[in-house]
């Protein structure tokens, strides 16, 4: 009998110690988070600096999750953190590919979970179709910023002559809209600017290098001007014309808004780049799910403009690139539109 | 002694590649182009120095873009740059290679001695070099500022770009170690039947360790180089190394089983990998059939270059 009275007690006991913890994880503080493909790049690595500033802001935890390329993996760190914190959490993630949006946002509104995407998503999949749980999508305008960054070479290059193309990874949609930018401004030229080739360089410099080197040999002095969809390749390709003494009498174009694309256009050597805003994606992104979370805003009230924006990319070129350098970055945590340049086109 | 032809088919495949691309664009023969090829080709060649020596003795190397990237990120540190202090110039350059042999030695020393297949350990190893050197640098590159660094491969010595010699001094010493050298008949040797030498008194254990710290070091130099050519050093700076250089070492007539092949031949897989690129731009390939060409044309060369009767088992 004292043995059954013993176990029974300790048993309650247990149960009141469970029913403490679980009641404590309940009332435990919302967790920020930011999910994106690796922290070896600097344009991620900002966008978790960006997150982590945000939530310094409001005195919350912070987690840092990385996908190393890997969909499985991003989907099952997104998972294992909604189950830890019961749901109580806003993920600003980048989607290793468009489809993983879908699920992740699925696992979200289960868990009552709080999201806003970033780049990749599925066209089909709008936030305003999952209220509240998914809050947002932010992107930036491939075709428009690409249709800017191609008429600054092509302006470098004096209006005409005959440029070559170095593309990111084939299936990938910043790659397919960039380019689609260039040609729209190519043809807008009217035949004065003419595409020599186009080859993808798989956002790789040492590839965009070596496709320089042979574009030297094919074509020669009729290369008036390089478009690279990104800033890695455009260097790659600056340094193979460095290799022949070229550097800065060709001039070169890329995307991103790297350092090392910024001081070569300081130097002359890049016509221009375009200058994204990872910070802002980063520390925005959260700041508007955290309000839809707390309540602050009623997310599913905001037009489908608020929903679903592009950021705003600037083009850096020697003429302006002072100006860059010396702009005020900073934003406001509560103006979460400011910085928006209108609602997501679908081509 | 009769020449052996099979030993000679890789050579046959790159003249048979020059001739096909020459008719499509003649540019393809011009001394400029000549010098682009063998520029594109000077980091590979660094590293498949190494790498052939680890795939003679039967294993695999698959921490070459890991080294290479952690050594490319030393260099850029030690050289003058926006991120540290320092400023060694030309001195960082042996220091990277230091560095690459470290690390090939903590390959070595985890496959022989800690009994983890080569293939297990330098996936690892790679792992952990590409952590290090994004820790270190928080995901941004560092970038070199100094100029006179930089003549490490952007100069010129008797018409021909500096990265281009450094390949060349690479391959004499990869070439007399293998000629001249115990080590190189060891490495034979094992590759062989790594039994039957152990029991003629080869040093498997000590060998192959060397081995690894050897592929190391020349993955160090290869850090170096890259990190002079692209003028800066960050955790991706090798992303794409690994394969071409092992498609260059099979492509070369090495067998991936270990025993047979050469650092002569992996200099010629080099060039048949570097041209193939090449040729495909010069020939106007559509992009979408570059891979599928790429692919095949690899299977043909191996299949050329290998004698596959003597292989009594292909893994």
């Amino acid at each position: 009998m004292n043995r059954i009275a013993g176990a029974s007690a300790t048993m309650a006991t247990t149960a009141v110690l469970v029913a403490g913890i679980l009641g404590a994880a309940a009332a435990q503080d919302l967790t920020l988070a930011i999910s994106m493909r690796s922290l070896s790049n600097p344009y991620h690595a900002t966008f978790a600096k960006g997150g982590e500033n945000f939530a310094k802001s409001v005195g919350l935890p912070f987690e840092v999750l990385v996908t190393e390329g890997n969909s499985e993996k991003g989907l099952a760190d997104i998972r294992a953190l909604i189950a830890r914190t019961n749901g109580n959490v806003c993920i600003n993630v980048d989607p290793n590919d468009s489809p993983d949006a879908k699920t992740i946002v699925d696992e979200a509104k289960a868990a009552g979970a709080y999201v806003v995407t970033q780049w990749n998503k599925p066209n089909d999949l709008h936030p305003w179709d999952h209220n509240p749980n998914y809050v947002a999508h932010m992107s930036f305008s491939g075709i428009g910023t690409s249709k800017e960054i191609t008429n600054a070479l092509i302006d470098a290059m004096g209006g005409s002559g005959g440029i070559v193309a170095l593309g990111g990874i084939l299936s990938n949609v910043p790659a397919i809209e960039r380019k689609l930018g260039m040609e729209q401004a190519v043809a807008e030229t009217g035949g004065k600017v003419e595409i020599l080739d186009f080859q993808p360089a798989d956002w790789n410099e040492t590839k965009a290098f070596e496709i320089m080197q042979a574009w030297l040999t094919r074509y020669g002095d009729d290369i008036k001007g390089v478009w690279a969809a990104n800033d890695s390749m455009g260097v790659g390709a600056l340094e193979a014309l460095r290799q022949e003494g070229k550097a800065g009498a060709v001039p070169v174009v890329g995307i991103d808004g790297t350092d090392a694309a910024l001081v070569a256009v300081e130097a002359g050597e890049m016509a221009g780049t375009v200058a994204w805003d990872p910070n802002w994606t980063g520390g925005m992104g959260l700041s508007l799910c955290h309000a839809a979370a707390t309540g602050a805003i009623d997310i599913a009230s905001e037009p489908q403009e608020h929903r679903e924006f592009y950021g705003t990319g600037i083009v850096v070129t020697p003429a302006n690139i002072e100006e860059f350098r010396n702009r005020d970055a900073s934003f406001d945590y509560n103006d979460y539109w400011a910085k928006s340049t209108g609602q997501i086109q679908y081509q | 002694m009769a020449i052996n032809w099979r030993a000679m088919a890789p050579v046959g495949v790159f003249a048979l590649l020059c001739v096909v691309i020459t008719i499509f664009n003649p540019n393809f023969l011009s001394i400029s182009n000549a010098i682009r090829i063998l520029n594109a080709s000077a980091i590979p060649v660094v590293l498949v120095m190494g790498a052939t020596f680890v795939i003679l003795t039967g294993s695999i190397d698959l921490s070459v873009e890991g080294i290479v990237a952690l050594c490319a990120v030393v260099t850029a540190s030690l050289v003058l740059n926006d991120t540290t202090s320092a400023n060694l110039g030309l001195f960082a350059v042996p220091l990277a290679i230091l560095a690459g042999g470290v690390v090939g030695g903590v390959n070595g020393a985890s496959h022989v001695y800690f009994r983890i297949p080569s293939f297990m350990a330098t996936l690892g190893i790679g792992f952990v070099c590409i952590g290090i050197a994004t820790a270190a640098l928080g995901g941004f590159p560092v970038r070199i500022s100094d100029r006179a660094f930089r003549v490490l491969t952007l100069g010129r010595t008797l018409g021909l770009p500096n990265g281009i010699w450094l390949a060349a001094g690479s391959v004499f010493v990869a070439w007399t170690i293998q000629q001249r050298t115990r080590l190189g008949r060891y490495v034979y040797a094992i590759g062989t039947d790594e039994v039957t030498a152990r029991q003629c008194g080869v040093p498997v254990d000590r060998t192959r360790v060397l081995v690894f710290m050897m592929a190391g070091l020349f993955s160090g130099l290869a850090g170096a180089m890259a990190a002079a050519q692209l003028g800066q050093g960050h955790a991706l700076i090798a992303s794409g190394r690994l394969f071409t250089t092992i498609t260059a070492v099979v492509v070369g007539g090495t067998a991936l089983s270990g025993g047979v092949g050469s650092v002569l031949n992996s200099v010629v897989g080099v060039l048949i990998v570097i041209v193939l690129t090449n040729g495909m731009v010069l020939m106007g390939v559509p992009p979408f059939v570059q891979q599928g060409v790429q692919g095949f044309l690899i299977i043909v060369a191996v299949s050329l270059a290998l004698d596959r009767r003597q292989l009594q088992i292909v893994k």
